[in-house]
């Protein structure tokens, strides 16, 4: 049977559910464009666990309204969807351990002890240094990263209100529900000026606004 | 570049083998010996944004040596030249000479032969 044929006996068997299913294919395929179009490597990785979701919702569903008896690319695609949902997942879950490999991340506690204490009293996040001369910070899952580059170049001050910069960002995503989160990997760019915002006037609070505005004159727009 | 994939034989001095800021703080250090990262910015005159990416790749490249080091609490790279100059001179040579050789075979030593001769 030909393509075209399958999508029409689809039509067919779906009959009045047909265009919500299609809808939802569309979504699933153009985020999938556009997990393709990013650059940055996490908001790609998350645009796509996005389509994968989707792209579950419209064969589950399909699956449920179906007037005929199932067809085997049916089944097929349904466990290929399944499957790789559980992997992508998987991936974003240890997106920081991906990140320690890659970078070859160590412990910043090891060469600057406080920086992990300083961290401890302000969310559950470990600490980690990375071989770089370019000053950089961020934070992924439960971890921060800092470039060695920007240890160098902050003084101790400044370098506490990266820090909880940073925590601020992962206690804010530990308590974002699993739902927000993922409606937040679709529409993410919107409102990401707004979060940074947020966890600069935490840093403000925690570190002073003096520490921060200095830390963000010497490293402008590096950690985010 | 640092791979000498690529040569500018009409830029100057080193620049024909690297780029300007690879050639800056490959001077310095060669003058220098070790040096830490505001050392080299300060030296080269090149401010930190330019010159980290670049530092890093010299790294890569295994053009530079760089540690860790904690002082009074505070965290900083030193950078140490791989390749005195006189080594790295020979290493280029050495490289474009071969090159020479493979494309043009007995011509190219020919001709090397009477360029030594000349001086």
């Amino acid at each position: 049977m030909n393509i075209f044929g399958e999508i029409t006996c689809y039509g067919q068997c779906l009959r009045s559910w047909a265009p919500i299913v299609a809808f939802i294919v569309i979504i699933s395929l153009s985020s999938v464009a556009t997990s393709l179009m990013l650059k940055d490597p996490k908001k790609r990785l998350q645009t796509f666990a996005f389509a994968q979701v989707s792209g579950l919702i419209g064969v589950t569903l399909t699956y449920y309204l179906m007037n005929c008896s199932e067809m085997l690319s049916m089944y097929l695609f349904f466990a290929y969807q399944a499957i790789s949902t559980i992997l992508i997942f998987g991936t974003l879950r240890y997106y920081d351990r991906l990140m320690i490999k890659r970078l070859e991340a160590k412990p910043a506690g090891s060469i600057l002890k406080w920086t992990q204490e300083y961290v401890d009293k302000l969310t559950s996040a470990r600490v980690y240094y990375f071989d770089s001369a370019f000053p950089k910070a961020f934070a992924a899952g439960r971890s921060i990263f800092v470039s060695i580059g920007l240890l160098e170049i902050l003084d101790d001050d400044e370098l506490k209100a990266v820090l909880a910069h940073e925590a601020w960002h992962i206690r804010h995503n530990s308590r974002m529900p699993f739902l927000s989160r993922l409606a937040l990997m679709a529409f993410s760019s919107s409102s990401e000026p707004e979060l940074e915002e947020q966890a600069d006037r935490f840093a403000a609070k925690v570190a002073g606004s003096a520490a921060l505005f200095s830390a963000r004159n010497k490293v402008d727009k590096v950690f985010i | 570049m640092v791979k000498l994939d690529q040569i500018n034989i009409s830029n100057d001095g080193l620049t024909k083998f690297f780029s300007p800021i690879e050639a800056a703080i490959l001077r310095a250090l060669w003058s220098e010996g070790e040096m830490t990262t505001s050392e080299l910015t300060g030296k080269t005159n090149i401010p930190l944004t330019s010159v980290a990416g670049t530092l890093d790749r010299l790294v890569k490249a295994g053009y530079t040596t760089r540690r860790t080091e904690t002082v009074n609490g505070r965290v900083r790279y030193v950078y140490e030249p791989v390749l005195s100059e006189e080594e790295a001179a020979s290493e280029i040579t050495t490289k474009i000479l071969d090159s020479l050789v493979q494309a043009f075979g007995p011509l190219a030593v020919e001709n090397f032969s009477k360029y030594s001769d000349k001086k």
